[in-house]
């Protein structure tokens, strides 16, 4: 058993050590013809997500570039990226990869490995490091980061919330993760945006880890805690729907009003029935569209990448819900 | 044997190397299926993201044999990973140099990890607490000890250069040009082709397997862990120390739930409480694979590994065919109960010519 055991490990290392130098021969062959090919990792399973990876896939199309998209990991955290970025990089042949990086520091690593081999990095929707690119660090070596600029969304956010509240009382907010840059931006730029209105006070973060059931429990130990909550901010889909869904178990719909990040086609029905009372779009397609068309830019042009690229967003109100002209921006695959 | 007839040898073949077949039939079939699954880096890859599955089947390895379980090495792992990023990143803002707040992190880390061990040890082998109750109360205290520690928050702010061990390698070639151990050298243009051989995860995971699988092969304590196992009060008669040797095998067990916590870290520079909580079911199912009895008094090292390289494989091949690895669940549980019916019915294909 052990004898046959110990031949096989070797015969496959033996292959191992001998395959690449084959497939490295190739691989100067098939630069010749240079077709495209480019690889999304999204974050996690999420109609964020699959409305980028509809974006992508439409742009490619149009471009005739190849598109591989990864496993969508079914939660959030490098441990469970990280494996399927390697395990998609090993496929080979790719060019670009778009990922969403989920943590500003454990991808740094993976993603400066694939780097060194000769794929090119846009982060989307999230960043690594600081998200600063253009200066020389540990983490600068990405083409680009394309995705909203969450900290203007954050204070447009409590801006528009704090108008509802007649600019005063306190809010919460109910976040995922704070070693993700996208939310920490919303909940940076909300708290600034509160700071200007003296009569109102942020009076708590949790952070739920993504997990919309605990996001439901913790805006509900915050309501009991503080029973004068007039307002919550919600900074992606399972935090704004375990706030609401919390808001709705205490009874006090409407009484309290509901800011919320991520235009899910269940957020939306949500303001449609008056459960939440605001919702911001990003634009997931078009951070989809745009890291495409720059990748290809950069590869069949040279074209000099802007190291941030920014979409706009969009506000849903119950006065604009229905709008003919907004219903593309709800999220769908 | 030679006397049997040969349909029945080929039985018994089958009985005894069935996993391995198993897993020869599963590589050859990614192979085909799934564009660079058979290269160096498809190769590490699955033996990069198997550490976990490894060490804590190695973990799971001596208690099965004894004839308990450990249901939590998941989260004494993850307890392992919180401890260490704390100490570390504690150390590292109190100006002591990376290298050294690394150092000193994991061997601290590494003592602390035992003590959920011991007293697992203590409940099982001196209170007489069965195995399931004693190990499942301390996979609930390590997680909430875990919580407290982090309050919700994975850990974080870890020196790059733990990032930096964990995703390194032991070897590094860039062919005709340069060899080099551990430090990765220059290339002097960008996609020059450097061979990265084997993730220095791996070469630490294996030292320590390696060492504690001759323990257990070679050594009187293996002897009298199998002994125990077998028939606990013929191991008594026999002059065993049983209640020492017991605590000592749930220290074994926490000892690699702890090492794969550090590597956790290292490799993602996090502490999470539930960074192993998905892996306790995979190292369970590779120590059946690999030929233990949950009765006790079987299992080997190597057959663990074995089994652990079946859902490793599995695994990775999936993702690099990028297809869903839900699938990979189904397979667990049905190679599982297959592995548990062979040796349930069919006993006399396992051990005939042993």
């Amino acid at each position: 058993m052990k004898k046959i055991f110990f031949v096989v490990v070797a015969l496959l290392l033996i292959a191992a050590v001998g395959l690449p130098v084959f497939a490295a021969g190739q691989k100067e062959e098939e630069k010749g013809k240079k077709e495209l090919t480019f690889a999304f990792v999204p974050g996690i399973a999420d109609p964020f997500y699959y409305t980028m990876e509809r974006g992508i896939r439409e742009k490619a199309k149009e471009l005739g570039v190849n598109i591989i998209v990864s496993e969508y990991p079914k939660s959030w955290g490098p441990e469970v990226q990280v494996p399927i970025l390697e395990a998609t990089a090993a496929r080979g042949n790719i060019d670009l990869i778009m990922i969403a990086p989920t943590s500003v520091d454990a991808l740094i690593a993976p993603l400066k490995k694939l780097y060194d081999q000769g794929i090119e990095i846009i982060t989307v929707d999230t960043y690594l490091g600081d998200g600063d690119y253009s200066k020389p660090s540990e983490y600068s070596f990405p083409l680009a980061y394309i995705g909203t600029d969450n900290e203007l969304g954050g204070k447009k956010v409590a801006e528009h919330l704090a108008k509802m509240l007649g600019y005063k009382g306190k809010v919460y907010i109910n976040t995922t993760n704070p070693d993700v840059s996208s939310v920490m931006g919303r909940v940076k730029g909300f708290k600034e945006g509160i700071a200007e209105f003296p009569n109102m006070e942020v009076v708590g973060v949790d952070y739920n880890l993504d997990v919309q059931q605990k996001a439901q429990e913790q805006t509900l130990a915050a309501l009991q805690a503080h029973p004068d909550i007039v307002g919550i901010f919600g900074t992606n889909l399972y935090s704004a729907q375990g706030a609401y869904q919390a808001v709705v178990q205490a009874g006090l719909t409407g009484a309290v009003k509901i800011a919320s990040w991520d235009a899910t086609e269940d957020l939306i029905n949500a303001l449609k029935e008056g459960k939440v009372d605001l919702v911001l779009a990003q634009k997931p397609a078009e951070i989809g569209a745009l890291a495409v068309e720059w990748g290809y830019k950069y590869f069949k042009e040279g074209a000099k990448v802007p190291k941030k690229v920014i979409p706009g967003f969009e506000f849903f109100t119950r006065e604009n819900v229905n709008d003919p002209e907004m219903q593309k921006y709800i999220y769908r695959k | 044997m030679q006397s049997l007839p040969l349909n029945k040898r080929m039985l018994i073949f089958v009985g005894k190397y069935w996993a391995l077949m198993f897993l020869i039939l599963e590589t050859i079939l990614f192979s085909f299926l799934s564009h660079g699954f058979l290269t160096l880096r498809g190769i590490q890859i699955i033996f990069f993201f198997g550490t976990a599955i490894f060490l804590l089947g190695t973990a799971e390895t001596f208690v099965i044999i004894t004839g308990g379980i450990d249901l939590s090495v998941g989260f004494i792992m993850g307890f392992a990973s919180i401890v260490s990023a704390k100490i570390i990143v504690a150390l590292a803002n109190s100006g002591v140099s990376p290298a050294w707040s690394i150092s000193i992190g994991v061997v601290l880390t590494m003592l602390i990890g035992l003590i959920p061990g011991y007293i697992n040890g203590l409940l099982v082998a001196r209170l007489r607490v069965p195995p399931f109750i004693a190990t499942f109360s301390m996979l609930a205290v390590t997680h909430g000890v875990s919580e407290l520690l982090i309050q919700g928050v994975p850990a974080k702010n870890l020196p790059y250069l733990a990032n930096a061990i964990g995703n390194g390698y032991f070897i590094y070639i860039i062919p005709g040009k340069v060899v080099s151990f551990f430090n990765k050298p220059t290339a002097s243009f960008r996609g020059e082709t450097l061979l990265e051989i084997i993730p220095n995860v791996v070469v630490f995971s294996f030292i320590l397997i390696g060492i504690f699988g001759f323990i257990l092969k070679r050594t009187k304590f293996g002897q009298h862990t199998y002994a125990i196992g077998g028939n606990v009060d013929a191991a008594i008669r026999a002059g065993i120390n049983v209640k020492r040797h017991l605590t000592l095998i749930y220290v074994i067990s926490s000892f690699f739930a702890t090492s794969a916590g550090i590597i956790y870290m290292l490799k993602y520079v996090t502490g999470k409480a539930d960074a192993g909580a998905g892996f306790l079911l995979d190292s369970i199912v590779a120590v059946v694979i690999g030929g233990a009895s949950l009765y006790g008094g079987k299992g080997t090292v190597g057959g663990t590994i074995l089994g652990c390289l079946i859902l490793a494989v599995l695994e990775t091949g999936l993702r690099i065919m990028g297809v869903s690895t839900f699938d990979k669940y189904i397979a667990v549980g049905v190679i599982l109960i297959f592995a548990v019916l062979i040796d349930q019915f069919f006993p006399e294909l396992i051990h005939k010519g042993d």
